[in-house]
């Protein structure tokens, strides 16, 4: 390994606040002196007045270097820089977490809470009614037009477990967890097409640019094992969801904070294995010559970035042996296989939760799924609620509860979070596109109510938060925004949402964005 | 007559000079009053020095006619001859203090009737001081002597109002009569409206319905600890006393309450409250506080006396809260063990990291290590044994003979032991571990004899026990049964 070649840069390795910070090379100074705003410049003209008045104010204020340590609200800034040859370095959170790695389970497409976990037996009793016109108010539909008619749930509720929540028999499987599971039923989204509302889901914010919230997990806490990616992606579904590879880009946080799309079958990262013909030896001494050139680069130019380049090197070299193991699920032993229904070789959400499992145990920060197919419209088969909708569930229920129950079996439980979910909700209303009636029966979207479960580290278990009306169409109580689970999410990983930051175009960016967020305090343990 | 600055005397000359500034404030206040907005901190800063400079003018100014008074005495035929100087130094001090107090008022979030009598009284002030300077002794004998008598009268009598109107604002409004005695009381004939601090009955409306509104939603701003706005609402007295804008609370009169309509307004006004994203008040919270005020914001009323309330309105689920990292505190915390934690960290990366940017106590993690760790590792953890209270050494090639290094990490809370050689001698040995919440032997060869051990932790939540020689039946008692997780 060529970690002895990279210059030492006096980098203590757990930073904590206040931590002198290394010798910085003329170009980070530069870097840094680029950062100091306008704003900082008034901030401390201000101050400077006040320090007229009373010294000891000169100590908290009095030079511009420390006004960089400290956010525009006068808090002290957490430090998340880490030695350049180390971006990925564990840091500690900024207050004791209650998990420490994610489990993100996304359904792409939004699955029907109605069909799943909200009884409204009002509803079924109003079914093929016209809607009420106060539900066409001011709204705006992807397809439906005119008067739809209301539509009952398509699936058979019923009370489980010792918490008596609601969940219809689609999810036989997962019924039996229904104890660890906090519902909350009060989701709320402002975008109602695809791409947007995942992205808004997953990087706080509506449109391109931002990081997701693996980004911003990792570039806080960095991860524990330096030969697999802090943040990796496993997608099933048969495509991709519509918010596209953004979906887990890092935006304007460095580009090592980005997820890795892991692949369940076949090679697991894409060129990641050497070509025929290339040797593991072979590949180490190309990796030694690039690594020289790239010291001479840093040599002459002293930008950080290169040397982040060779650990990424480095760690592309490691990976080769330790993503295909952790890929590998041929090793897990037949009765797994069975309890999560996957089938090693193709590719599949069991196959995906699986993995997930096995990446957890490995260490990774933050284990994304995505399982395509949940937008359940009513205009063909696959996306009718009696037809296709069924299927999906059938493919998430199963390796769910299975990887549910072997976190708890591992003790993981107590520190993974485990969240499952979609983008928005779904209409109360049959889909009329059109202004016709649909061969197949669905619903539209609707971002005015859908639901989610977490479980796992930090979160009261075998609970229901939050209330829709009594046709399942709006919040009554307990709302809960995006960047409300955001912040709550954040907080169960140890951090305040305000103090996750990034400086970028002269804001302190962070994953909840400008609006003000809470902790929804009353979902967790 | 000609008037030239040279032939006028000192006096005038200086008089003149406090005119200006004078004048200078009463503009400033006349086109900057105090709206209720906060400003620049620093002014804030310098406007609080106007609680304490305010106290020079005044005591001046009530000492002018003392020394006038005590002047006549044949005794002190002396001391007349300072008032002079006196009312000059009362008309300086009283512009550097109107000056402070503009400061304050126009920053510090001021704003209403209380502050402008109160900033009006004090320019008048300072206007009757200079005019007093200016007569004084010029038109001895004369009628215009007489005025000047008045003009120092009144001015008296204008500190004191001034002064009382300040102590409201500063004090809350009924500073004074607050701790009247009852008799004193009657003979004045005020309202019997404070009863003192057992105000607020333990079973009435207020204490069952309201108090806990006030608990779950605003007291971290407006309580023991902070005072946004000088406002507190952790008692009855507070609630009802108001803050700086004054009584937040009509009675009988909802809609026109400032504490209902700052809960009432949309959600993005500047106004809202609680402020800052915090959670807002439910409907049903909002409800009690409209019924509480329209029936009169009795401390008294009986709690079932309001029909038709919401129950179980409140939440019990207090908001979260983040507090600073005490920097130097954590430093010093970890100073002892700096060097050994920093030693550790080279030899091992990425395996051992403090709990939290604000503790100094440890998390210890060589589960990816596997194989590479085993029993003569252990060693090294010895020296920072009592600060790890997170420790997983699942996957490594540790055996029994860890056990008692294990047993000396008298904090831990988590010990993970999955897939290692670990029998029930290292679990028999560990029985001191009085903080054990969380033990993993999934995967190990433990047997039901080691069960006997899960008794003596009493903070022991969950025994994961998967794959191991105990079986799903085990027989064992009640209080161990629930805890163990297969």
């Amino acid at each position: 390994m060529s970690n002895s070649k990279i210059p030492d840069l006096h980098t203590t390795n757990g930073p904590c606040d206040g931590e002198p910070v290394r010798e910085m090379h003329p170009e980070e100074t530069f870097a840094r002196l680029q950062a100091q705003t306008r704003r900082h410049f008034l901030r401390s003209l201000t101050a400077g007045v006040g320090t007229m008045f009373l010294g000891t104010l000169a100590s908290q204020y009095g030079s511009s270097a420390r006004a960089a340590e400290l956010n525009l609200d006068g808090t002290r800034r957490l430090d998340f820089t880490r030695d350049p040859s180390r971006p990925l370095a564990a840091l500690p959170p900024q207050f004791a977490a209650r998990a420490k790695r994610i489990i993100y389970l996304h359904m792409a497409g939004a699955p029907s809470q109605l069909e799943l976990f909200e009884y409204k037996p009002e509803l079924t009793k109003l079914d093929g009614q016209d809607c009420p016109a106060s539900f066409l108010l001011g709204k705006r539909f992807a397809f439906i037009s005119g008067v739809p008619k209301l539509l009952g749930s398509q699936y058979p509720f019923h009370q489980a477990g010792k918490s008596g929540q609601w969940i219809s028999d689609r999810l036989p499987h997962l019924e039996k967890h229904i104890d660890d599971l906090c519902i909350i039923k009060s989701m709320r989204t402002d975008q109602f097409n695809h791409a947007p509302a995942q992205l808004l889901v997953q990087t706080g914010n509506a449109r391109l640019g931002y990081p997701s919230f693996g980004s911003w997990v990792i570039y806080g806490l960095g991860t524990e094992n330096q030969n697999l990616p802090g943040f990796i992606v496993l997608l099933s579904g048969g495509k991709s969801p519509d918010g596209g590879k953004q979906l887990w880009g890092s935006g304007f946080l460095p580009s090592v904070y980005q997820g890795v799309q892991c692949r369940s079958h076949g090679e697991p990262v894409l060129y990641l294995q050497n070509p025929r013909g290339v040797s593991r030896s072979l590949r180490r001494s190309e990796l030694d010559t690039i690594d020289k050139i790239n010291q001479q680069t840093y040599a002459a130019f002293g930008n950080p970035e290169t040397i982040t380049r060779i650990s990424q090197y480095e760690m592309a070299f490691r990976m080769q042996m330790d993503a295909t193991d952790a890929m590998d699920i041929h090793k897990e032993p037949a009765a797994v296989l069975t309890n999560y229904g996957s089938k090693p070789g193709e590719s599949s959400f069991a196959n995906n939760c699986l993995v997930a499992r096995r990446l957890a145990e490995r260490g990774v920060r933050f284990i994304q799924l995505y399982h395509w197919g949940w937008d359940s419209h009513g205009s063909n088969a696959k996306e009718a609620l009696n037809l296709g909708f069924a299927d999906r569930c059938r493919e998430v229920d199963q390796p769910i509860a299975a990887l549910l129950a072997d976190l708890k079996q591992r003790g993981m439980l107590e520190d993974t979070l485990v969240v499952w979910g979609g983008e928005f909700g779904r209409t109360s209303m049959r889909e009329n596109r059109f202004g016709q009636v649909m061969q197949f029966v669905g619903r539209d979207h609707n971002p005015g109510a859908f639901t989610i479960w977490m479980a796992g580290g930090g979160i009261k278990p075998g609970t229901t938060y939050g209330e829709t009306d009594a046709m399942g169409y709006e919040i009554v109580k307990d709302a809960v925004e995006i960047r409300d689970l955001h912040a709550t999410m954040l907080y169960v990983l140890g951090f305040d949402y305000h103090k996750l930051n990034y400086s970028f175009q002269g804001l302190e960016q962070k994953l909840t964005s400008v609006k003000p967020a809470r902790v929804v305090a009353e979902v967790l343990a | 007559m000609t008037f030239s600055l040279r032939q006028m005397s000192i006096r005038t000359r200086f008089g003149l000079l406090a005119l200006a500034p004078l004048l200078l404030l009463v503009t400033l206040l006349l086109f900057l009053p105090p709206d209720g907005v906060e400003r620049a901190e620093w002014a804030q800063f310098i406007g609080r020095f106007h609680l304490l400079s305010i106290h020079f003018p005044i005591a001046l100014i009530l000492l002018v006619p003392v020394l006038e008074i005590a002047g006549r005495i044949r005794r002190f035929p002396d001391l007349r001859a300072s008032v002079d100087f006196l009312l000059a130094l009362a008309t300086f001090s009283a512009i550097v203090a109107l000056t402070l107090g503009w400061c304050l008022a126009r920053s510090g979030g001021y704003s209403g009737s209380l502050v402008t009598q109160h900033m009006w009284g004090g320019i008048f002030v300072a206007a009757l001081s200079w005019l007093c300077w200016m007569l004084h002794g010029r038109f001895l004998g004369q009628r215009l002597d007489f005025i000047y008598a008045f003009g120092l009268v009144v001015a008296v009598g204008l500190v004191s109002w001034t002064g009382y109107r300040g102590g409201q604002l500063s004090q809350g409004e009924n500073h004074l009569t607050e701790h009247m005695p009852t008799v004193l009381r009657d003979w004045l004939r005020l309202p019997q409206e404070d009863k003192g601090p057992t105000a607020a009955a333990s079973t009435s409306f207020f204490t069952i319905c309201v108090e806990p509104v006030f608990a779950g939603h605003c007291n971290s701003c407006h309580g023991p600890s902070k005072q946004r706005s000088r406002l507190r609402l952790d008692s009855y007295e507070a609630v009802m006393r108001g803050g700086k804008h004054g009584v937040i609370v009509k009675a009988g009169n909802p809609q026109g309450s400032e504490l209902f309509h700052r809960v009432t307004l949309p959600a993005g006004d500047d106004k809202f409250m609680p402020a800052e994203g915090k959670r807002p008040l439910s409907a049903d919270e909002v409800k009690l506080l409209e019924l509480w005020i329209a029936a009169g914001a009795s401390p008294s009323l009986a709690a079932d006396a309001i029909k038709g309330a919401p129950t179980n309105a409140v939440s019990t689920v207090a908001d979260v809260t983040f507090e600073e990292i005490d920097t130097a505190a954590v430093e010093k915390r970890r100073a002892p063990l700096a060097s050994a934690v920093a030693q550790l960290q080279k030899r091992f990366p990425d395996v051992l990291e403090y709990e939290s940017r604000g503790s100094a106590d440890l998390v210890v993690n060589v589960s990816l290590m596997g194989a590479k760790f085993g029993d003569k590792d252990m060693a090294a953890l010895k020296p920072l044994a009592e600060q790890i209270v997170v420790a997983d050494f699942s996957d490594t090639a540790i055996t029994d003979g860890s056990a008692a290094f294990i047993a000396v990490m008298k904090r831990l809370r988590v010990l993970r032991l999955m897939h290692t050689q670990v029998t029930d001698t290292t679990l028999h040995m560990l029985g001191d571990l009085n903080q054990l919440e969380s033990l993993n032997v999934f995967g190990t060869a433990v047997t039901p004899g080691a069960l006997q051990v899960a008794a003596r932790w009493p903070k022991l939540q969950h025994l994961y026990t998967g794959e191991t020689k105990i079986p799903a039946d085990v027989q064992v008692s009640e209080a161990v049964r629930g805890k163990l997780v297969f």
